[in-house]
């Protein structure tokens, strides 16, 4: 196992090196910094603008080889990721951001996991009774609506229970608010910040689930397996939940581990609907901002986040199914 | 689950007071499984199916009933129903009582109690029956777990692997970690078994339990399901549509059509004197392994009734020969047999059939078809298809990037013989001896190909460009195992069979006039050539896929397995139709069937192969009739034969194991892991087989036959690579049922 974890892994450092560095030279020779820094007021001129950019490793007069050895001998040498056009550092924004877009959808992902896969079962259970119609039409509908408009639909949900208490109970926006006393109340506040987010995520995430593990469990419940299992003495739910359960479990183990990380380097709507600045916004301004460094930044981290997916299905897949064999 | 536990444990006063009240109703040696008047209705889109209409029968402790039908008779559902295994949607009315105890009716929890402890069943497709993410041994302690809460972890483990040891597993203790996945078809039907009798049953139902299995390995299954049943005692259901896997295992046989017994009684009765015409019909349709007399098939036309409708007369009247009009007023009941109280058939006219009646009589069995190629001697026939030297080795490989060969599969290793003209040759052996392959082989036409394949006098060797390609194409055709598969579904009959023309570029006019033809010849009725496929039986649709094969006027039909897809009756037919064919046209066939019984029948000439090679070769009679080989011997003694008395006192040879992996293949003869012969051999001549491999030669006459024939003996058709022949058997893998215990004199 371990042996072939590590010839996975170097498969996918190879991959990552190749798409980061393809993703770079894309960046540099498209976004211009240099040209959004003559809007400013008063207009610097062109040889302020280069001098700038030179002093934070920017240099638009560099052929795009150039700068990608530059920027390549940084990471390799010191692990420096590069700097914005406005300065900032990108490893020290990297960390903060990536530790917000984590602490957005580490609780969300669990709870669509667990209410999808369980409800999944339940309805498969009750197939064509009235619980499974609800359940199912709702996973149908969730899948229908586009993910911004849900969570619009759950801020409103939420400013209006404020309204209706007569209080502000939840946060629609923000992470936290500043100046809270630490302890208990910023803790509170915290919670106050982080439920609106996680149940807009949440109620639109399960869907998926729900239809994938109903659907695999309904092939297995009348396997041929499942009626030896009854043929043994099972009742036909034990058979159901010892049997069919974990050989239904296998495609949506693989489907799982393979969605996680896609969640947490792409989920701008969320991110930027409910103002929590993360990777996912992060991805998307540094385009707008003509940030070479970012973008690239942002792009590695969705290829090493899908190696680590592709890994965890890789392995699920084999804890779940002892006919996959490691090799 | 606990609950039920403790009704056990804490009423042990009731279960006596239960056990003597049993006592008392039944005598012992009183049926353990009595089923009255049971039925079974489907809801289904179309209307309610009728799917079992009134099935009784008494099971006697360590006694075995075989259930014998066509698909759709409602043999499955009829065992279904007993487990309490249908569909919550399924209505099932009358009695099935377990000891005297009555199960119709329980809920499954209840039903719990008796499934897979006193009644336990052995399901049809070992593939697919055993839950692929447990460990084998996880699946065997959790039938003992559910019926003995309280047995210690390592007493279950024991018996577990005692059971295993039972059915013949080897090494069973470390094959309880095994997944399923890691054995071969049999041994988990093997497994299957040992799950059933974990519990010692005093029912075991059998749903055609080696279907799917090759013939040794289903007479290794057989064994081991008639060593369970002596260690259990348990009386038995054996449900299948072969007549030959019962004749030796059953002590009575109820044969079931359209969901209704039509004739039971003991086994002798309704194999040796029939007295149903759909008994005849399928005794008759069935062809025999051990019988080189020819004669035509019976084949009984038409198809079973749907059971949407309550038939209003007999339900067999309308494939009936015999049938008048007092047939169709009313279903005739079961009704005792003149001679014989236990022996009862539902037919009215049943007390004039029966001793002396003739089934081919009966049925009008075509007059067995002469080809004008029989009276020419085989040497002065052209040759059709020559095969020289082919081979067909699969590199096995490892690695991802960098692939290291790490072995080779020989499926098909240095293969000659030829086909002349007019005749059949058929070849057979287990599955992965390289049957398929060969064909695969010979339909390639390509000029790299691993030895010669001549075809109509075109070699492959010339065959670099599509037009001789094509022109070899016309030679040969192909008819495929799964009729239903092989035809499109979007394709009328008609645009099926105007394919091959038009790809042969014949004008519309001539097409029409030639499928017009095809239909006719196959027995299909002209006007249905705009129907679609799924609007034919199965039986029909094989015929389509034959008239498609005859379609440009090949010299040599490929047929791949033939008619392995179709119930006995219909396969019947469908042989009756290229026996004929073959007589008419004077084609040649090439037969590849796992069914040693239709080969027999329809061949001329037959190569048993083992693990790519050609074990032995020659004339059907010849091979069939004193087979020199021991994989011959052993593939012959495996086929059940629909003859009690003969099937009780034969003795068999069972091969150990399966067909080895192509990667431990020996290094001398392919076969000495398994051959019988081999392991009664002393160690110095074992040496031999191991060293040395043997060469396919044709058996010289002894020494002693030719001084008494004083004239030189003709050579006779057959060759075979073994290098000691009708050697004596181990006497481990020779089995012969005691006759005690069915023959009273």
């Amino acid at each position: 196992m371990l042996k072939y974890l590590a010839k996975r892994g170097i498969t996918y450092v190879v991959m990552i090196f190749l798409t980061t560095s393809a993703g770079y030279f894309l960046a540099v020779s498209s976004l211009k910094p240099a040209l959004l820094e003559q809007e400013r007021i008063p207009r610097p001129t062109p040889e302020q603008v280069a001098n700038s950019m030179r002093l934070k490793g920017l240099d638009p007069d560099l052929s795009p080889w150039e700068r990608y050895v530059d920027w390549l001998t940084g990471i390799i040498t010191r692990w420096d990721w590069g700097r914005s056009p406005n300065g900032a550092y990108i490893n020290a924004e990297f960390g903060d951001r990536v530790w917000i877009s984590t602490r957005l959808f580490l609780a969300s992902i669990i709870l669509t996991l667990v209410i999808g896969v369980a409800l999944g079962v339940y309805s498969a259970a009750r197939q064509y009774k009235f619980q499974d119609r609800v359940i199912t039409s709702y996973s149908y509908l969730a899948y229908i609506v586009p993910a911004p408009i849900a969570y619009f639909l759950v801020q409103l949900g939420a400013i209006n229970i404020n309204e209706s208490v007569g209080d502000r109970i939840f946060f629609v926006t923000g992470i936290s608010t500043p100046g809270v006393a630490p302890g208990w109340p910023q803790f509170a506040d915290l919670m106050a910040h982080y439920v609106v987010p996680t149940v807009a995520i949440t109620l639109v995430g399960w869907g998926a689930y729900q239809i994938a593990q109903r659907q695999y469990l309904l092939d297995n419940v009348n396997a041929d397996f499942v009626r030896t299992a009854r043929a043994k003495g099972l009742s036909r739910n034990q058979a159901i939940a010892r049997h069919a359960l974990r050989v239904s479990f296998i495609p949506v183990a693989q489907s799982i581990a393979f969605t996680i990380p896609a969640i947490f380097a792409g989920g701008f709507f969320a991110e930027k609907i409910f103002a929590w600045p993360g990777v996912g916004s992060w991805s998307i301004d540094a385009i707008s901002l003509q940030d070479v460094n970012a973008a690239t930044a942002t792009l590695a981290y969705g290829s090493v986040i899908f190696a680590l997916g592709a890994i965890l299905a890789d392995f699920a897949t084999t804890l779940v199914d002892p006919r996959v064999r490691v090799q | 689950m606990s609950s039920e536990t403790t009704t056990g444990a804490t009423d042990p006063s009731q279960s006596t007071v239960e056990r003597l009240h049993v006592a008392g109703l039944h005598a012992p040696g009183d049926a353990v499984l009595s089923v009255r008047d049971l039925n079974v209705r489907f809801n289904t889109e179309n209307g309610v199916v009728h799917a079992v209409r009134g099935i009784d029968f008494d099971l006697l402790p360590g006694r075995t009933l075989g259930i014998v039908g066509e698909s759709g008779s409602g043999k499955s559902v009829t065992s279904l129903a007993i487990m309490g295994l249908l569909a919550p949607t399924a209505e099932v009315t009358g009695s099935v009582r377990l000891k005297g105890r009555e199960l119709l009716g329980l809920s499954d929890k209840a039903m719990c109690e008796y499934r897979g402890n006193e009644l336990a069943m052995v399901f049809q497709d070992p593939l697919s029956s055993l839950t692929p993410v447990f460990t084998v041994g996880t699946q065997i302690i959790e039938a003992l777990t559910i019926h003995n809460p309280t047995m210690s972890k390592k007493a279950k483990e024991a018996r577990a692997v005692e059971l295993l040891a039972m059915v013949g597993i080897p090494s069973p203790k470390d094959r309880l970690k095994a997944f399923p996945h890691e054995f071969s078809g049999g041994m988990r039907q093997r497994v299957m078994i040992a799950i059933a009798i974990a519990n010692n049953p005093r029912v075991l139902i059998a749903d055609e339990p080696t279907t799917a299995l090759d013939v040794t390995i289903q007479a290794q299954v057989l064994e081991v399901l008639h060593k369970a049943q002596e260690e259990t005692g348990a009386a038995v259901v054996m449900i299948t549509h072969d007549l030959g896997v019962v004749a030796g295992m059953a002590d009575d046989i109820m044969v079931m059509y359209a969901g209704k017994p039509v004739e039971t009684g003991a086994v002798d009765h309704i194999y040796y004197n029939p007295r149903m015409p759909y008994t005849m019909g399928l005794l008759g349709a069935v062809p025999r392994v051990d019988v080189a007399e020819k004669s035509s098939l019976v084949p009984i036309e038409g198809m079973p009734p749907n059971l949407l409708q309550a038939p209003t007369g007999c339900s067999f009247a309308p494939r009936c020969p015999l049938a008048s009009d007092a047939c169709l007023d009313g279903e005739p009941a079961l009704a005792p047999v003149a001679d014989d109280g236990l022996h009862r058939a539902a037919c009215i006219k049943s007390d004039s059939l029966g001793g002396t009646v003739d089934v081919h009589d009966v049925f009008a069995a075509p007059p067995v078809p002469v080809s004008r190629f029989d009276a020419i001697p085989r040497a002065e026939r052209a040759t059709v298809l020559q095969l020289t030297d082919v081979r067909k080795h699969f590199p096995l490989t490892r690695g991802a990037l960098i692939k290291r060969r790490i072995g080779t599969v020989k499926a098909v290793d240095g293969l000659s013989f030829d086909i002349r003209e007019g005749e059949c040759f058929s070849i057979v052996g287990e599955s992965g001896s390289g049957k398929t392959t060969t064909l695969l082989e010979i339909m390639e036409f390509h000029p790299d190909q691993d030895g010669e394949v001549v075809i109509g006098g075109l070699s492959n060797k010339q065959a670099a460009d599509a037009k001789t390609k094509g022109k070899m194409r016309r030679e040969l055709q192909m008819v495929f195992q799964d009729p239903t598969g092989a035809l499109d579904p979007r394709f009328t009959v008609y645009e099926v069979l105007a394919e091959p023309l038009q790809n042969a570029g014949m004008d519309r006019a001539a097409i029409k006039k030639r499928i017009m033809e095809l239909m006719k010849l196959v027995g299909l009725q002209p006007d249905h050539v705009n129907r679609f496929p799924n609007q034919f039986s199965g039986g029909q649709r094989q015929r389509i896929g034959i008239a498609r094969a005859l379609a440009v006027n090949p010299k040599l039909v490929v047929l791949d397995e033939p008619v392995s897809a179709l119930d006995v009756s219909v396969q019947a037919g469908v042989i009756n139709l290229l026996d004929q064919l073959r007589a008419e046209l004077g084609l040649s066939y090439l037969l590849v069937a796992h069914d040693l019984s239709v080969v027999r029948h329809i061949s001329n000439r037959v190569a048993v192969m083992y693990l790519g090679k050609i074990v032995e070769i020659g004339a059907v009679d010849r091979v069939f009739d004193n087979p020199r080989h021991p994989y011959t011997r052993a593939l012959l003694s495996a086929i059940p034969v629909p003859d009690p008395h003969l099937e009780r006192t034969r003795e068999r040879i069972i091969l150990q194991g399966d067909l080895p992996s192509p990667l431990q293949a020996p290094k001398g003869c392919n076969f000495a892991t398994r051959c019988p012969v081999f392991a009664a051999l002393p160690p110095a001549k074992q040496e031999k087989c191991l060293t040395l491999e043997p060469l396919l030669e044709a058996a010289a006459p002894s020494a002693a036959v030719q001084v008494l024939q004083q004239a030189p003996v003709p050579v006779p058709d057959q060759q075979f690579a073994c290098f000691y022949p009708d050697g004596e058997i181990d006497e481990d893998m020779l089995v012969v049922h005691e006759p005690a215990d069915h023959l009273a004199p």
